[in-house]
């Protein structure tokens, strides 16, 4: 019989089966397996096919965000010239009742405005309201070992802005040749504790034999400093790895001869950065600019040539012909921003002005055109000048300047007459450095050493410290720097803790002094003081 | 006017470095010195002089600040007090 129907079987076949499916209902069968093969192979490759894909290369770029650059301003009002109008128009003035204020209280102010004139009451009568300190006193004894081994001596101090550093250079001022000797730069921090004498906070090594220091004015880590070759180095003591940031390096507008000098000037145009000066005996005085990649570039420049210094009458003639004159030593007027005191070789100190125009002579070969600033030749000392300096006190009509050199005398001048006010022989010994005192109008420091001293008249000192108001012949005070012969080479006075006067030595070593009080403060009357002995001197 | 006459007078007279007017609420109204200054003197010996006066008056009620003299070291300066104004003269005794 035919196989069985099944229900998915189609129609047609299934017709003839119903009939034999009735009649073979409830029997007995086996009936085979059915077989599902699998489909799911077949079907998914049927079905799915390999592919990839990917996106485009994804750019990305790093970024970071952070404002780069702060400017501080500041705002104010500025003052305008009729403000005492202003006051006038705002507050309504009564004129009446000011008059009848004035006319009752005159009475009582002009007698005691008389009484007070007349008056000895208060005579002598002064008051302290600080520790009076009588005594100078050695504070600290700064050196550092090893250059003293190498026998160097210290050139030049400085303070920096904040009053708190102290920064020595190393190096040799009795070297005539051309000395390939290494120096160095050292600070100390003496506010800080545990300061070690012996040990400076930074060392810096310099290739040669460091010459004058200076620390910026207003930005406490920069110190510019001027080398026995004649370069310009600025060096950024904050800075951990290496401190050099500017140099000058050995161009054609580099100095010739040491640089002697080197001092800040405020630039006029940007008030962050300033320009460098720098002084030396081959005759220019130079200002430098910084450029971007650490190199200063010449901004512009002076030349001292014999036959363009100013001579006057009253000094006797000489010939220099033509040879260049060196300069050692500078010093800006505080009250003029152009005019400048040079102290020259020949001993001479002139008076000159940075707005001079006519072109110094025989000065070709540097890339900014030298000018000839002199103006006035002051009368010469006997020898070499070492060190001069402007006071920061007098007023225009008599602007003061001391200068000190080689025949031990410390010459007093008014920037408008020739012949010095005073002249001091202070020393048989050479003086190397003059300073005014920054508090005290009538009181400065000169320092000596070396030189003859066969006859005893010389003082034994070797720090002089000068106070017109009790002397005008002979020093207040002379400390002895060291035990034996030992020329001091330089002094600065600290301008922000004005009891401080640091000086250096040929020993090597640095010497902080703490000035007595009679020192540091201003008397009632100095300036008039001053004048008055100015006047008297020049009548 | 007479005002300036009077202060003319009193600036006159020997030793005398600066003269000023300041009102009730410390406002310069006359001044021989510069702005910058006269502002400064101002405003802090008007503050002074009404310290000075309510000194007085609280150790002893009926009593009154008449005149007012700071000595330095360098000068001396005079203040006159009143309701309304206050004179300033400043002096540099010879000695």
């Amino acid at each position: 019989s035919a196989p069985r129907p099944f229900p998915w079987e189609p129609a047609e076949r299934a017709v003839g089966a119903r009939r034999a499916a009735l009649a073979a209902m409830f029997a007995d069968r086996t009936a085979p397996g059915a077989g599902v093969e699998s489909l799911w192979r077949s079907a998914r490759s049927a079905r799915c096919e390999a592919k990839s894909c990917q996106t485009r290369k994804i750019s990305t770029a790093e970024n970071a965000v952070q404002s780069h650059t702060s400017r501080d301003a500041g705002v104010q009002t500025d003052q305008s010239k009729d403000a005492v109008q202003d006051f006038h128009q705002e507050v309504q003035v009564d004129y009446a009742s000011l008059l009848s204020f004035l006319q009752k209280v005159e009475d009582a102010v002009i007698e005691e405005l008389n009484k007070n004139w007349k008056s000895r009451a208060f005579d002598g009568f002064e008051v302290n309201w600080t520790d009076q300190n009588e005594t100078v006193l050695c504070l600290h004894t700064l050196s550092y070992p090893e250059a003293q081994d190498q026998n160097l001596q210290v050139t030049s101090v400085s303070w920096n802005a904040t009053g708190s550093v102290v920064a020595c250079s190393y190096g040799r001022l009795d070297g005539g040749d051309w000395s390939t000797e290494k120096s160095y730069i050292c600070t100390w921090n003496l506010d800080r504790r545990g300061l070690n004498p012996q040990r400076p906070d930074l060392v810096v090594d310099v290739p040669s034999s460091v010459m004058c220091l200076a620390f910026h004015p207003s930005q406490p880590s920069l110190i510019a400093g001027g080398l026995f070759s004649g370069e310009l180095v600025v060096w950024d003591t904050s800075r951990t790895e290496d401190p050099m940031i500017w140099r000058t390096g050995l161009t054609d507008d580099t100095h010739t001869d040491p640089v002697y000098q080197v001092n800040w000037l405020p630039d006029a145009k940007h008030r962050n950065h300033a320009r460098l000066l720098s002084v030396s005996t081959d005759g220019k005085i130079l200002v430098w600019r910084e450029e971007r990649d650490g190199r200063l570039a010449l901004a512009e420049g002076f030349a001292m040539v014999a036959q363009q210094i100013p001579r006057s009458t009253q000094l006797k003639k000489f010939t220099w012909g033509e040879a260049a004159v060196g300069v050692t030593s500078l010093s800006f007027s505080h009250f003029d921003p152009h005019v400048f005191i040079v102290g020259v070789e020949g001993g001479y100190s002139l008076k000159c002005s940075t707005a001079a125009e006519t072109l110094a002579l025989h000065r070709t070969g540097s890339s900014v055109p030298l000018r000839a600033p002199a103006e006035l030749a002051f009368s010469p000392h006997g020898g070499p000048v070492y060190s001069v300096s402007c006071s920061p006190f007098h007023r225009q009509v008599l602007n003061l300047f001391l200068s000190c050199g080689t025949d031990g005398q410390v010459h007093l001048h008014s920037m408008l007459q020739t012949q010095p006010l005073i002249s001091l022989q202070l020393s048989k010994k050479y003086l190397f450095c003059v300073r005014w005192s920054p508090v005290r109008p009538l009181v400065f420091a000169a320092t000596s050493g070396e030189g003859n001293c066969n006859k005893c008249f010389c003082f034994t000192g070797d720090v002089h410290l000068f106070d017109f108001e009790k002397s005008s012949q002979k020093p207040a005070l002379s400390i002895k720097q060291a035990v034996g012969e030992c020329p001091v080479y330089c002094v600065e006075f600290n301008v922000k803790q004005t009891q401080l006067l640091a000086a250096g030595d040929a020993t090597g070593t640095v010497k902080v002094w703490q000035l007595s009080s009679d020192f540091t403060e201003q008397g009632p009357r100095e300036m008039n003081h001053l004048e008055q002995l100015a006047s008297e001197i020049t009548d | 006017a007479e005002v300036e006459e009077t202060l003319k007078r009193i600036q006159a007279h020997k030793g005398v470095i600066a003269t000023m007017v300041i009102n009730a609420e410390g406002i310069p109204i006359r001044t021989t010195l510069d702005n910058s200054t006269t502002v400064q003197y101002g405003s802090l010996l008007h503050q002074l002089t009404m310290k000075a006066r309510s000194t007085v008056r609280d150790i002893d009620p009926q009593n009154d600040l008449t005149f007012l003299r700071i000595r330095s070291k360098k000068h001396e300066i005079m203040i006159a007090p009143d309701k309304e104004y206050l004179l300033i003269v400043i002096q540099n005794p010879c000695e």
